[in-house]
């Protein structure tokens, strides 16, 4: 037992004398960061700084707007060539697909959550712009390698959404008020067409459905569910009850709430309205049986950009055909 | 070959460090890394370098190392080919303690990221004291029953760390990469905080070789030749998961390496533990580096997890080898 002691004492006194000694390591590479940019704002180009606080809680500065940004998010991708910052973008992840223009940028990696630092470090930019879907280890990888990073936070509102653009716009030195403004109009005008319709259809949005007997959809939380509302729609996740974001909905649950439209977030992986149907158990659905069956771009709804606006306006014209013709 | 093991073994881990640094998604010509390490490179070649590829050469080789030679130490410790560094929960307990931190929003600062692999580490520990303990029977610790204990403490482990990756759906990407074997965070910070733990396991396990020797008589016979068979596999038990959990704390959980290396070692140098403890110490770190530059380049820029191809890759290797082995009844 005095053995075992010792031996969890000598364990517990290695953790903490190595951990002062990481941190001593790390934190001139921390301080070098700001160092190396001090000298060029502080005394000259004060009004143009740009100084921003991040979705970590990490002070930005800039000293003037990033010219080589590397995004490492398709929602971000979307947003600075969205904001006119497209010229700007020297890298991107592997998923930026949208638009056309971005899959010729230079690719940095990014599926598994595996980036390659090399060749972000090789293309040089003077801003990397990271999301959600990236760890805090990588931020903090780059962030140590003398990069300046911003972590966009994923915004929950289609007000955040907009927030998001004034911020990748401050940062590469893109006005965005007529941007968000025609975006407002467009949502507006979706609103004022949806708000003195009567019905509500019931809508199921199938993420994946893999497994038919349970396939995945949006609730609370997300864009998806959002939309749908806002479109005039009631999302079948909220109807039933589901609190989580991403769950997993079982067929009867389906078939006992009977949805009115169906719509397939999954269509890209080669999910038909005709392979629905063929799936057991999904016949006697009121969707099918009226084939209020819909392929959608899932992108419209999942990529926190822009193109939410999109998303909404293509959602109210499947759920209430006769109000958008 | 065959006669220099120890100089071969150096030489061939001599070239992958060299490849392991000259290779990756960016391409740098041998001129310009000469360049680099005369200190006149340019700036970015030189921050890819230094900053990059080196601290990820050494987390690997070390990673490498402290995999190749607690494998080899289980093999022998339980006498049993299928045995690999995970065979009592390390793996599954880092697994577990990982993805227990990641499910907990710290705030973006050095103890906020430090806070996985240390939970890691400690759970990984801390799993192979409670199968250790549930193993124990008075003051003996028969070998069935520690493989026994620590295959269903693992499985446990794992289906917990399984529900818990089903509840926190954000944080899954980042668990996942961390459980197929990509190293969670990079640079200097990573390597020194795991050194010590690394050094002493590796050291003690280095010149274990004739207690493991005694050992594969039987735990009664090794006795009678005048080992203390309990202490010593005490010791061996603490080193080898001491080493494996500080590699998986950062690095993720890295298959086959453990299991492989040292049958490789020993198909071609024979079953000495003084020999095979040291060979695959230097053999899994030479394998892991070969394995991370494959993972680096089969797809570049992208890169992807190096666990997933240790086994694409050896698996292939080995079973060639295997099949070309002359000394079929090696084990």
């Amino acid at each position: 037992m005095l053995r075992k002691t010792l031996l969890l004492t000598l364990l517990i006194a290695l953790m903490t004398a190595c951990a002062p000694q990481a941190t001593a390591t790390t934190a001139p590479v921390a301080t070098t960061v700001p160092a190396t940019e001090a000298p060029t704002i502080v005394p000259t180009s004060a009004p143009k700084d740009i100084h921003l606080t991040d979705g970590l809680g990490r002070e930005i500065i800039l000293a003037s707007p990033a010219q080589h940004v590397v995004s490492l998010a398709p929602s971000n991708t979307e947003i600075l060539f969205a904001v006119g910052a497209g010229s700007q973008v020297v890298g991107r992840d592997e998923f930026s697909d949208y638009p056309a223009e971005a899959k010729s940028v230079a690719s940095v990696g990014g599926s598994m959550g595996q980036y390659s630092a090399e060749a972000i470090v090789a293309l040089k930019p003077d801003l990397v712009l990271a999301a959600e879907i990236n760890t805090p280890e990588l931020v903090k990888q780059l962030e140590d390698l003398g990069l300046t990073v911003y972590y966009l936070k994923n915004p929950t509102t289609l007000e955040g959404m907009y927030a998001n653009l004034g911020i990748v716009g401050q940062l590469t030195g893109h006005d965005v008020t007529e941007l968000v403004d025609s975006l407002k109009a467009r949502v507006a005008a979706v609103d004022e067409k949806i708000a003195p319709l009567s019905s509500r259809p019931t809508v199921f949005y199938e993420i994946d459905a893999t497994d038919a007997s349970k396939p995945y959809s949006y609730g609370p939380g997300t864009f998806g569910d959002l939309l749908i509302q806002r479109a005039g729609g009631v999302n079948l996740v909220t109807l039933a009850g589901i609190a989580d974001s991403y769950p997993q909905v079982s067929l009867e649950q389906i078939v006992a709430t009977n949805p009115t439209v169906i719509i397939l977030g999954d269509s890209m992986w080669g999910v038909t309205i005709e392979s629905v149907q063929a799936r057991p158990g999904w016949e006697g659905i009121d969707a099918l049986k009226n084939k209020n069956v819909f392929a959608f771009d899932d992108n419209l709804v999942s990529r926190p950009g822009p193109r939410l606006v999109d998303g909404l306006e293509q959602l109210a014209k499947l759920l209430h055909p006769d109000a958008f013709k | 070959m065959r006669r220099t093991p120890f100089l071969s073994s150096f030489v061939l881990l001599l070239i992958a460090l060299i490849l392991s640094l000259a290779i990756g998604s960016v391409f740098i010509s041998p001129k310009e890394i000469w360049q680099v390490v005369l200190g006149h490179g340019s700036e970015t070649f030189t921050s890819i370098l230094w900053k990059i590829r080196l601290p990820r050469t050494v987390l690997i080789a070390l990673t490498g190392a402290a995999l190749g030679g607690s494998g080899a130490t289980y093999q022998g410790l339980f006498r049993n080919p299928l045995a690999d560094p995970f065979l009592i929960g390390v793996a599954s307990g880092a697994g577990l303690g990982a993805v227990i931190a990641m499910s907990i929003h710290w705030p973006y600062s050095y103890w906020g990221l430090m806070a996985i692999p240390l939970s890691a580490f400690v759970a990984a520990l801390l799993t192979v004291f409670i199968v250790y303990s549930l193993a124990r029977v008075g003051n003996t610790i028969p070998t069935t029953n520690l493989i026994l204990a620590g295959v269903a403490f693992s499985s446990f482990a794992t289906s917990l760390t399984s529900f818990l990756m089903l509840r926190s759906t954000g944080e899954v990407r980042r668990a996942l990469g961390w459980l197929l074997g990509g190293a969670s965070q990079s640079g200097w910070t990573a390597i020194l905080a795991i050194m010590p733990y690394l050094l002493i396991g590796i050291g003690v396990l280095v010149f274990s070789g004739h207690a493991l020797n005694l050992l594969q008589f039987g735990d009664d016979q090794a006795q009678q030749l005048g080992l203390n068979v309990t202490r010593t596999k005490r010791i061996l038990l603490a080193a080898s998961s001491l080493s494996t959990a500080a590699a998986v704390a950062f690095s993720g959980i890295i298959g086959f390496i453990g299991l492989i290396v040292p049958h490789l070692i020993r198909l071609w140098f024979g079953p000495d533990y003084r020999r095979l403890l040291p060979l695959s110490i230097l053999g899994g770190a030479t394998a892991l580096l070969i394995c991370d530059v494959v993972a680096r380049v089969i797809i570049a820029p992208q890169e992807i997890p190096v666990g997933i191809i240790t086994a694409l890759v050896g698996a292939p290797f080995f079973l060639w080898v295997l099949r070309h082995a002359k000394n079929q009844g090696y084990w």
